[in-house]
């Protein structure tokens, strides 16, 4: 699943580093705020990628799990007064927690299912959403804090500064990910899980547990993006459903199970959304432009299908 | 003994034809509601027998009702023919997509489905001119006056139409290659079965009833706006009322949308936000504990019971 980048990707890599130079000069701001989202999508596609990679279930409550996280830390800090930063810590395990619930409950049952699998999880956004819109209302809310607003000037650019910390977590759980399945025995045994999970039980690997571990820290992993996320958007129930939408669609254009593709896309859409979003009054269509391209991907492999 | 089958039918549908006659003006608005679902619930249910999950019920409900109405808005077409061009419109864009998606197997069906519902509603908003972006239009005048046992009967005829599609589905030859396509692609393609012909049809007939119920709904209520029309809600209720009363079968969609509908009318009084949530149960509680549905389990307890006492 992590294996080496693959001859597309170094091409679409290669594309992409041409025109995030040609965006540097052009639309400086494009470049910068491009970035800031993409890694934003690549930090909650990543998750859905592992799970996709070693569960084989494409969880489509990505998003819906998120806001949940974002809301606990909400709660935590109207309730307690401290800072969002600091809400990222307790929202790490009370995630985990969230996690194994959800993997107990629910998953668990319907792991070889691949239909019913998408089915349960597009059941569970709905009832994350409407269960959130019950407890909290779909009034957005939101919290100030003053290192938000920071910004930075470079010659002639204003920007803000804030949004870099979504470049450094995807980053940090980039690496983290990278480090844990390849170095660690537990992500090892995972990864082994994931290309073959009955010779994974043979050679002694507990897959029910692994199956769950693994859930669980992907889930984990939305508590601090969640209280992250608070910082700088308002929340409201409904706001983990584009990001779910986004995940899902970047998992599949990366192609299944390609992490380092994950990356690309997510940084690509990001760029993508936000060259859309600099020209005056065409804003609002920005929100289709993944959907542009999943079409255009759908359309590219259902072509070499046809030619094999 | 044979016949008691047709007798039940008869009955059952000479009692809805004559609902208006002897139920007051809600029990018929709510029988209205229900049955458009049930229509609806049992299009998912068609394209859900060749293994294929359609999330963008919604989509194309939505697509039905903006095409009916600016039809009708613009060109002054009548409300009956309008509708018709809405369930076309929807057909019309279920054979673009389908040309490119059902190629593809696994889930990328599901996700750009899924996707279609956001996609549309994006660009009503932002085609300001045509469509009234997020404010929607509105009609001067509702369908039939206004009559609600006239826009029943219409609802009820829609119904029976999906109905009567739904049973040639299973009762023809395009049953077996929708089963063989969901069970065992591959053998199913090495017995000579089109496999993309069969779902791209299949595709296309459901969208357009989906199409149609939509344009029906807008005529009824007069008018079509972003989030109404396209709605998750009109995704999220026949998935549910379609698992909770049995998929893979006509009856089973029947009995979910008419049991569903008469709670989701009482919810609706009940709790007026968050209802939604009750559905998302019943669809993960029907996915791990009932995954036949009403239907497929009491058929497996009749077949269990035959073959003990014989």
């Amino acid at each position: 699943m992590l294996a080496k980048l693959r001859q597309r990707d170094y091409q679409i890599l290669i594309a992409f580093i041409i025109v995030a130079a040609i965006l540097a000069f052009w639309r400086p701001h494009v470049l910068i705020s491009g970035l800031q989202r993409g890694s934003l999508y690549v930090l909650i596609a990543l998750p859905v990628g592992i799970i996709y990679g070693i569960l084989g279930i494409l969880n489509l409550a990505h998003g819906e799990f998120m806001m949940l996280g974002a809301f606990f830390a909400f709660s935590l800090v109207t309730l307690t007064g401290i800072d969002p930063l600091i809400a990222m810590l307790p929202a790490f395990p009370a995630m985990f927690v969230v996690g194994i619930v959800t993997y107990r409950l629910t998953i668990k049952h319907v792991v070889r299912a691949p239909l019913n699998q998408f089915l349960l999880t597009f059941g569970l956004a709905v009832m994350l959403t409407e269960m959130a819109n019950l407890i909290w209302t779909t009034r957005p809310r939101i919290v100030w804090v003053p290192y938000a607003a920071s910004s930075a000037t470079i010659g002639p650019i204003t920007f803000g500064t804030f949004e870099f910390v979504y470049v450094a977590a995807a980053a940090i759980v980039l690496v983290g990910m990278f480090l844990f399945l390849t170095r660690t025995r537990a992500g090892l045994a995972a990864m082994a899980v994931g290309q073959n999970p009955r010779g994974a039980k043979l050679v002694g690997i507990d897959v029910e547990r692994t199956y769950m571990m693994i859930f669980s820290a992907c889930l984990a992993v939305l508590g601090p993006i969640g209280a992250l996320f608070l910082i700088r958007h308002a929340i409201f129930p409904g706001v983990g459903g584009p990001f779910s939408l986004r995940a899902v669609s970047i998992v599949a254009m990366a192609g299944f199970g390609n992490l380092p593709g994950i990356l690309v896309w997510g940084i690509g859409l990001g760029l993508a959304e936000a060259f859309v979003r600099s020209f005056r009054g065409w804003g609002g269509w920005a929100d289709i432009i993944f959907f542009g391209m999943i079409i255009l991907v759908v359309f590219y492999r259902s072509y070499q299908r046809r030619v094999r | 003994m044979r016949n008691w089958r047709y007798i039940v039918y008869i009955v059952v549908i000479s009692l809805a034809i004559s609902f208006p006659f002897y139920a007051g003006v809600h029990p018929i608005h709510v029988a209205t509601t229900i049955l458009s679902l049930l229509a609806l619930a049992l299009s998912w249910d068609i394209l859900l027998r060749g293994g294929q999950l359609s999330l963008g019920v919604s989509a194309f409900f939505g697509i039905g009702s903006y095409t009916t109405v600016l039809t009708h808005l613009n060109w002054e077409v009548s409300p009956l023919l309008s509708i018709v061009l809405g369930g076309l419109a929807a057909g019309v864009v279920a054979l673009v997509i389908g040309l490119a998606v059902l190629r593809l197997r696994g889930l990328y069906f599901a996700i750009v489905t899924l996707a279609l519902t956001f996609i549309f509603i994006v660009i009503v908003r932002n085609l300001t001119d045509l469509t009234g972006g997020a404010i929607g239009k509105l009609i001067p005048s509702v369908i039939f006056g206004g009559d609600p046992a006239m826009i029943y009967w219409l609802t009820l005829a829609i119904a029976v139409a999906t109905i009567i599609t739904s049973e040639i589905f299973q009762k023809t030859r395009i049953h077996f290659a929708l089963t063989s396509i969901r069970n065992n692609e591959i053998a199913a393609k090495s017995s000579g079965i089109d496999i993309f012909k069969y779902l791209l049809f299949a595709f296309v007939v459901t969208a357009v009833i989906q199409g149609v119920v939509g344009g029906v709904h807008a005529q009824r209520f007069a008018f079509v706006s972003p989030e109404e029309s396209f709605s998750l809600t009109f995704t999220i209720l026949p998935l549910a009322m379609c698992l909770l009363g049995g998929s893979f079968s006509t009856l089973g969609s029947v009995i979910g949308a008419g049991g569903l509908g008469v709670l989701a009318e009482y919810l609706r009084l009940m709790m007026p936000r968050g209802h939604l949530a009750i559905y998302g149960l019943v669809m993960v509680m029907a996915i791990l504990l009932m995954p036949k549905g009403i239907v497929g389990t009491i058929r497996e307890q009749l077949v269990r019971r035959k073959t003990a006492s014989s």
